[in-house]
This record gives C-alpha cells, structure tokens and sequence, in this order.
C-alpha cells in the first residue's frame, strides 16, 4: 500500500456507518481477527468483509494473514487526518449526504412501486 | 469562486436518484426534517420560503444540549438546480441577529448518467473565528458524527 495524503471524503464516508464506527472502536483497543469484528454485529462475513474492505479502502485499517485467521489493524494515523474542526464540519456534510441520498432513493423507490397516476 | 481549504469543505457525490427527487427532499420541510440531523437529534419547526431573501429556519432538539435554533436566508435559487444560503443574514437580508457560526453554502444539482451529481460547498469566516466558536462551546446541533469522531480520537490519545 502506497503512502499518500489521506483522502477525507473517503474517511468520512467510512466513518459514516455505526456498524464500521463500532468495529473502529474495538480496533481502538488493538489488532483483532476478522472473527472478532464480526461477532458482536450479527452480520453474515461477506457482509462484515465488505465493510472492512471500505475502511482497508480508507486508509482507516489494514489486514494480514495470519496462519488461517485475518488480523485487522487501526491506522491511527489516518483517524488524526479527521481531527479539527473544518474535518469536522466536513463530516457533518458527508453523514447528511449519506441520509439525503438515502432517502431520496427510498422515496423513488415508492414512487415506481406506487406511481401517482392523479386519476 | 475561489476554494480556501483552509475554511472551504466541499462534498460531491454521484447520487442514483434524479435532481428533481433530490430537490424535493431538500424543499419538502417534512422531507427535510428527515436527514439534516441525524438520529437521535429531532428537526422541527422548518421553514424554507424559497427565494431570495427568504428565511431557512429550523429548530434542532439535540439529546443533553437542549434546543438549537437554526435562521438563515437564502441568496440565490435556482428551481431544481441551485441553492445558496448563509447563516449571516436573516428572512429579508437583515444583518444576523442571534450568534451564528458564519458560513455561505451552496448546493447544486446536474444531472448526470441517469442519476444526479450533488455538490455542496460550505465556505467558513476565518479559520480563527470558527476555532474561537467552537471554545466558546457553540454548537451547531448536528453534531453527533463529529462527537463520535471526538470519541473515537479522544480514544485514540489515551490508547496505549
């Protein structure tokens, strides 16, 4: 993996899910197996190694093989990038983008499921 | 328009759903209400009067801060395209009169492979007077991405 400039939106985006926040904060407490990540969200692994490909993807963790078990590490370096308050106002953005988009999708969703023909 | 990274973030993002599903989302106040705050933070009482020097307002009830009020006017509108507003001016371009955190945004829509590239730009006063509201303890009220990022540096400094 090449070192470069953390790319925040990037960051963000991988910061914006309580799931991926959860997993972080138990990496705070140091490397953990891929097992150990996903036991307590209840999620199936493909869902869980999807996950983690978007913070490894973010710069937040990196992954090694080790024996039969894949062992997950907190980058703190990248997290210090989202220190500060303009980081903060950015993430503020980033996490409201998420919902509108998520809701504007929902939304479009229903319409095509019932479309308002206005009779 | 010049960008200052130093008080300038900007987000853009390929979004599948169309402007004009996009725009309602930000117009509708109910529909507003919904995603500018997240969870568990409550969106109330929005007003969007959309033209220039109409008010944005809205009031935050954030979980242990209380109730934020939100008052803004926008500049610029653009239907289905475009949307500028600030914090510094009230309804009408009167001057702010409450504490306000000092910001321009603007926000717009193209339509782009089938779906919508939303751009939102928020351009700060001095780094300074953004460091000094934030010792002061001002609050925006959206706060709860930021506290969880706080949380997780905070973490961070006192991990072994």
């Amino acid at each position: 993996m090449s070192l470069h400039d953390p790319d925040l939106s990037l960051i963000f985006q991988a910061l914006a899910d309580p799931t991926r926040r959860a997993m972080l904060a138990r990496l705070l407490e140091g490397p953990a197996p891929v097992g150990a990540l996903a036991g307590p969200t209840g999620l199936a692994l493909p869902t869980v190694m999807r996950h983690l490909g978007v913070m490894e993807a973010a710069g937040l963790i990196e992954t090694r093989k080790e024996g039969r078990s894949r062992f997950c590490r907190l980058r703190a370096e990248t997290l210090r990038a989202t220190e500060g308050w303009l980081a903060g106002q950015r993430a503020l953005w980033e996490a409201r983008t998420d919902r509108l988009e998520a809701l504007a999708l929902a939304l479009e969703a229903e319409d095509a499921v019932r479309p308002d023909n206005g009779s | 328009m010049l960008f200052d990274p130093t008080t300038d973030l900007e987000v853009s993002r390929l979004m599948r759903a169309s402007p004009d599903q996009i725009w309602r989302c930000w117009t509708d106040p109910a529909l507003f209400a919904q995603w500018w705050a997240p969870r568990p933070v409550v969106t109330r009482d929005v007003v969007i009067d959309l033209r220039p020097g109409g008010r944005f307002a809205s009031v935050m009830d954030v979980p242990d801060h209380g109730e934020m009020r939100g008052e803004g006017c926008f500049l610029d509108v653009e239907h289905g395209r475009r949307i500028v507003w600030t914090d510094m001016m009230e309804a009408g371009w009167r001057p702010a009169r409450t504490e306000i955190f000092g910001f321009t945004a603007i926000v717009t829509l193209t339509p782009e492979a089938g779906g919508t590239r939303y751009v939102a730009r928020a351009m700060h006063r001095t780094r300074e007077v953004a460091a000094r509201h934030e010792a002061m303890g001002f609050h925006d009220g959206w706060g709860t991405v930021a506290a969880q990022l706080e949380d997780l540096a905070a973490g961070l400094a006192v991990a072994p």
